[in-house]
């Protein structure tokens, strides 16, 4: 899933959350197929931003990332289950890259 | 400060209704649903004063988090589904979100992914209310917020302490106030008539062995919050992952996989929340 500017919009991409006015109320579902005039539709509601499929890299490197993960963990190495949770969330931080 | 006594922070902690520094959002709720017998009419009047809380909590509600999208459109639909209890935490946290983000920065996020870990683990674990957990996860620190509404230089002492001498927040807070915010939860949560099991989960979550009406929910508070920290979501007062109990551990029972499925859900809803309640 992304976060992409309406801007950057394209006919063809998928909404992976359903478009909703601040009340709640579904404007498209989740699925949605986009095109130029649900797209201008989209740019007349006044929202910045919306998410499709496919994948959102993080805006910080990956190395600081993995850096404030080894900070955090400092206290507790040498615990094997708290090394099975590092290991988790190693991996799911190098898969945001991928 | 560090000789004040549990017994004086709990009475004033009860009657935080007269603490000057209290924001008086939170004095009218606390006096609202500190009342056993309070209606579901009460609540929604108390709600529909205020047009942006209302907007707050359907968004909430209606948003992925609950997985009913664009079904409710009343705060009496929302109490007919989600039960009393659960509404009245929802009110609860979404009208001190704006105060949770002033005193702390970084603790509603923290809080919010909490609440969102909490339920994919209840589900996980097939629990029939996942909602009740995600409000335990969502009020799991609301300790906090109080502690530093009514001492806020203290409090920054023992966030620079932990900072320091690189301890745990609770830790810090025990030489601070003698208790700790999960206790401060504890009593707040027991004057508000919240559900008995969710008193236990906010009361316990740093110590889900001594649980013992809600040991399963409390062990998944606690490692949901092991799982935020761990990924670094938002900021609870210090930058250390707290040691996963052993009993929790064998209590939930989760495997590698399964953590990876927490954190890959965590993160899809946590960016989209935040979004919705940044305002």
């Amino acid at each position: 899933m992304a976060k992409i500017l309406v801007e950057q919009l394209k006919p063809g991409m998928k909404l992976a959350r359903p478009l909703m006015n601040s009340s709640g109320m579904v404007l498209m579902a989740e699925g949605t197929e986009l095109t130029e005039a649900r797209i201008s539709k989209i740019e007349n509601m006044g929202v910045d931003s919306v998410y499709t499929d496919g994948p959102s890299k993080p805006a910080r490197p990956k190395e600081e990332l993995l850096a404030s993960l080894d900070r955090r963990f400092a206290r507790v190495e040498g615990n094997p289950q708290m090394a099975l949770i590092k290991k988790a969330v190693r991996e799911h931080i190098e898969a945001m890259y991928e | 400060m560090s000789n004040l006594d549990p017994k004086t922070l709990r009475t004033r902690v009860e009657n935080i209704s007269t603490v000057p520094t209290v924001p008086s959002v939170l004095k009218q709720l606390s006096t609202i649903i500190e009342n056993p017998k309070i209606s579901l009419n009460e609540i929604s009047h108390f709600v529909s004063k205020d047009p942006a809380l209302t907007t707050k909590i359907l968004q909430m509600v209606n948003s992925a988090l609950y997985g009913f999208p664009g079904r409710i459109s009343s705060v009496n639909h929302a109490v007919m589904l989600l039960g009393l209890n659960v509404v009245k935490g929802l009110l609860l946290s979404v009208s001190v979100f704006e105060i949770m983000h002033k005193a702390m920065m970084g603790l509603r996020e923290h809080s919010i992914g909490v609440a969102i870990a909490s339920k994919v683990i209840a589900q996980k674990k097939g629990l029939k209310e996942p909602e009740e957990v995600f409000v335990a996860g969502l009020l799991h620190d609301v300790g906090k917020v109080i502690l530093i509404l009514m001492y806020p230089e203290e409090y920054d002492r023992a966030v620079k302490e932990s900072e320091a001498s690189s301890i745990a927040i609770f830790d810090a807070e025990r030489n601070h106030f003698s208790e700790t915010h999960a206790a401060v939860a504890g009593w707040l949560s027991e004057k508000w008539h919240f559900p008995k099991k969710l008193c236990d989960s906010l009361a316990n979550h740093h110590r889900p062995q001594v649980s013992t009406l809600a040991p399963l929910e409390t062990s998944i508070v606690h490692m949901a919050d092991i799982l935020v920290k761990a990924r670094g979501i938002g900021f609870s007062g210090d930058n250390l992952v707290p040691e996963l109990n052993p009993q929790a551990h064998e209590i939930l029972g989760l495997t590698e996989a399964d953590l990876r499925e927490v954190l890959k859900e965590l993160e899809d809803s946590v960016e989209q929340t935040e979004e919705e309640f940044k305002a």
